[in-house]
């Protein structure tokens, strides 16, 4: 498991990507916060997470890899340890609430479904998933 | 009894002017929309000449801002006449009434934006072989995801009902350029037959683009007068050598007659008759006889309960190609007799052609001429080929009424639309 993300880390990235999500959802640049929700907050759609991160990797000059945010949350546990047939199991759910651990927690719901995970995330996740990629990049 | 349709809203981004009210002033004062190409260079290209529409800014508000990253031009014209359309009429849908309305529109004979294309295939055939699974490599040149959204066929359409919240019937109609014709009259005949009580109907188009524009030159269809652009369209002119592209979008908002009454609306005409027919000549020709061309003509006035000697005006296809000149006069005179009076200009002299948008700004335009009583003139028509013999509208003229109105379209393919309009007072409730 690697170092915690810190704020600093968190910081050095956060105007650019934040410059990316007010593009990709045509809004002012004051719009949007570090706690800003993507879909509830922002009005994003599906498509629109794939234009964010496609701008972000171009940004960037970085690879994110598609699901991975799921894949880095199971970490160590086996697919049905972390998921029933598309829904959080209990334990699923404690590790991605750690993951993102930016997102207040009463968001998380039990049983929720992997498919809706997106809606949790917020300006810090993409920012987040940046400083990942980076470091993976220069690793 | 049958169910009238009212046109309560109209809506032009047109290389007249980015507004109705702009491009329907320079179609009375004879101002030409047609200069030197602008969008990119055309140096190397024959024509070097186009309509194109001008400064032109999208603006959407609030959260539909978003959407225009899914347009491409032309729809960005369409999403702007439309909310133009919808702003005049005074009435859009909402929650009670969303299941009422329809979208129909004629579009983009070529749908996909050029430059697009171009920087995919920069990306994708580094070596000249076009190789796909670039697109999927890692570090690869991965192409926008939004692109593959705003170059479908069904874009313009799909952003339209989007954008104003319509949940009844959407159709895209691609029948080159009778395209923009044909989606009014289905609209009209969707309200008609109850399958909804609004409609925003119209057509949008550009095809001023590296490639549309060399394919109209390989056709020889386009004027090659790049020395006197605001000359180039001389439809019905015996000097005439060929039209000019323009782009745009025209959208109206049509109504059920008597619910548009009960609410005071505005009524500019009555779109009355719908008349299609189709050629099965030869792709690109037409009959030289005005055959298809004749038919539609006759099938709209007859849908409209209406005389030929109650039309004041016709809005000819009038590209300024000699076929088609030639043709539809021939069309005109077969459904109007040889001594027929019946004024006729084709704004394609003005505002160049707007392929699949042309027919719904034309019909708008038809709905204007009724309103304010005025008719546009036919521009750059000084040696009448003996051939068009008709009464062309050659200067401006007073005010008079107009009865009824007549909108021509015909496309490659051999689709022939015909719209007629008749004025509010004569709708016979």
């Amino acid at each position: 498991m690697s170092a915690a993300i810190t704020r600093a880390e968190v910081e050095a990235v956060y105007p650019r990507v934040a410059n990316a999500v007010a593009q990709a959802l045509a809004r002012d640049p004051a719009e949007v916060s570090l706690n800003s929700r993507l879909f509830a907050d922002l009005e994003a759609e599906s498509i629109d997470l794939l234009d964010i991160v496609f701008r972000l990797e171009r940004e960037f000059k970085i690879q994110i890899p598609r699901g991975r945010i799921i894949e880095d949350a199971r970490g160590d546990l086996s697919e049905a340890e972390f998921e029933n047939n598309g829904v959080l199991t209990a334990a699923g759910l404690a590790r991605l609430r750690d993951y993102l651990s930016e997102v207040p927690a009463d968001n998380f719901r039990p049983r929720m479904n992997i498919a809706d995970v997106p809606t949790l995330f917020t300006v810090e996740t993409m920012c987040k998933m940046v400083v990942r990629a980076m470091r993976a990049a220069g690793a | 009894m049958r169910r009238r349709v009212a046109i309560t809203g109209i809506g032009l981004v047109t290389p007249l002017g980015n507004s109705t009210a702009d491009s329907w002033r320079a179609l009375l004062e004879g101002r030409s929309g047609i200069a030197p190409i602008t969008s990119f260079d055309p140096s190397g290209y024959p024509v070097q000449i186009a309509a194109e529409v001008r400064n032109f800014q999208p603006a959407l508000d609030g959260s539909r801002r978003k959407l225009l990253k899914f347009a491409s031009r032309h729809v960005q014209f369409a999403l702007a006449a439309a909310q133009q359309a919808i702003e005049d009429a005074g009435v859009r849908p909402d929650p009670r009434s969303a299941s009422r309305w329809a979208c129909v529109a004629g579009s983009g004979m070529m749908g996909v934006a050029f430059e697009e294309l171009a920087q995919i295939q920069r990306r994708l055939a580094p070596h000249g072989d076009f190789r796909g699974e670039l697109m999927f490599k890692p570090g690869g040149p991965a192409p926008d995801p939004v692109a593959y959204g705003r170059n479908q066929a069904n874009a313009g359409i799909a952003l339209l009902v989007q954008c104003f919240g319509i949940k009844g019937y959407a159709g895209a109609i691609h029948t080159a350029c009778a395209s923009g014709g044909q989606a009014v009259g289905l609209a009209l005949r969707l309200i008609r037959r109850g399958s909804a009580d609004f409609a925003l109907a119209g057509g949008f188009d550009s095809m001023i683009n590296p490639i549309g524009l060399a394919s109209f030159c390989l056709l020889g269809a386009l004027s090659t007068d790049n020395d006197a652009p605001a000359q180039a369209s001389r439809p019905f002119d015996l000097t005439r050598n060929g039209f000019v592209l323009g782009e745009g979008a025209g959208f109206m908002v049509l109504e059920e007659w008597q619910a548009a009454r009960r609410r005071g609306a505005r009524i500019y005409a009555e779109l009355a008759g719908d008349g299609n027919s189709l050629s099965s000549y030869r792709v690109t020709d037409s009959h030289p006889s005005g055959d298809g061309p004749i038919q539609a003509m006759r099938r709209a006035l007859e849908d409209a309960g209406a005389d030929p000697a109650e039309v004041g005006y016709i809005n000819a296809h009038g590209t300024s190609t000699i076929m088609n000149d030639r043709s539809e006069c021939a069309a005109i005179r077969a459904v109007f007799g040889a001594a027929s009076r019946v004024k006729v200009s084709s704004t394609k002299s003005l505002m160049g052609h707007l392929i699949a948008g042309a027919g719904a700004v034309e019909a708008a335009i038809g709905a204007l001429v009724i309103h304010h009583g005025r008719l546009p003139v036919n521009a750059n028509l000084n040696h009448p080929d003996p051939q068009c013999d008709l009464n062309f509208v050659r200067e401006a003229e007073p005010p008079h009424r107009v009865r009824v109105a007549m909108s021509n379209s015909f496309g490659f393919g051999g689709s022939n639309s015909c719209l007629v309009l008749r004025h509010r007072e004569d709708a016979g409730e």
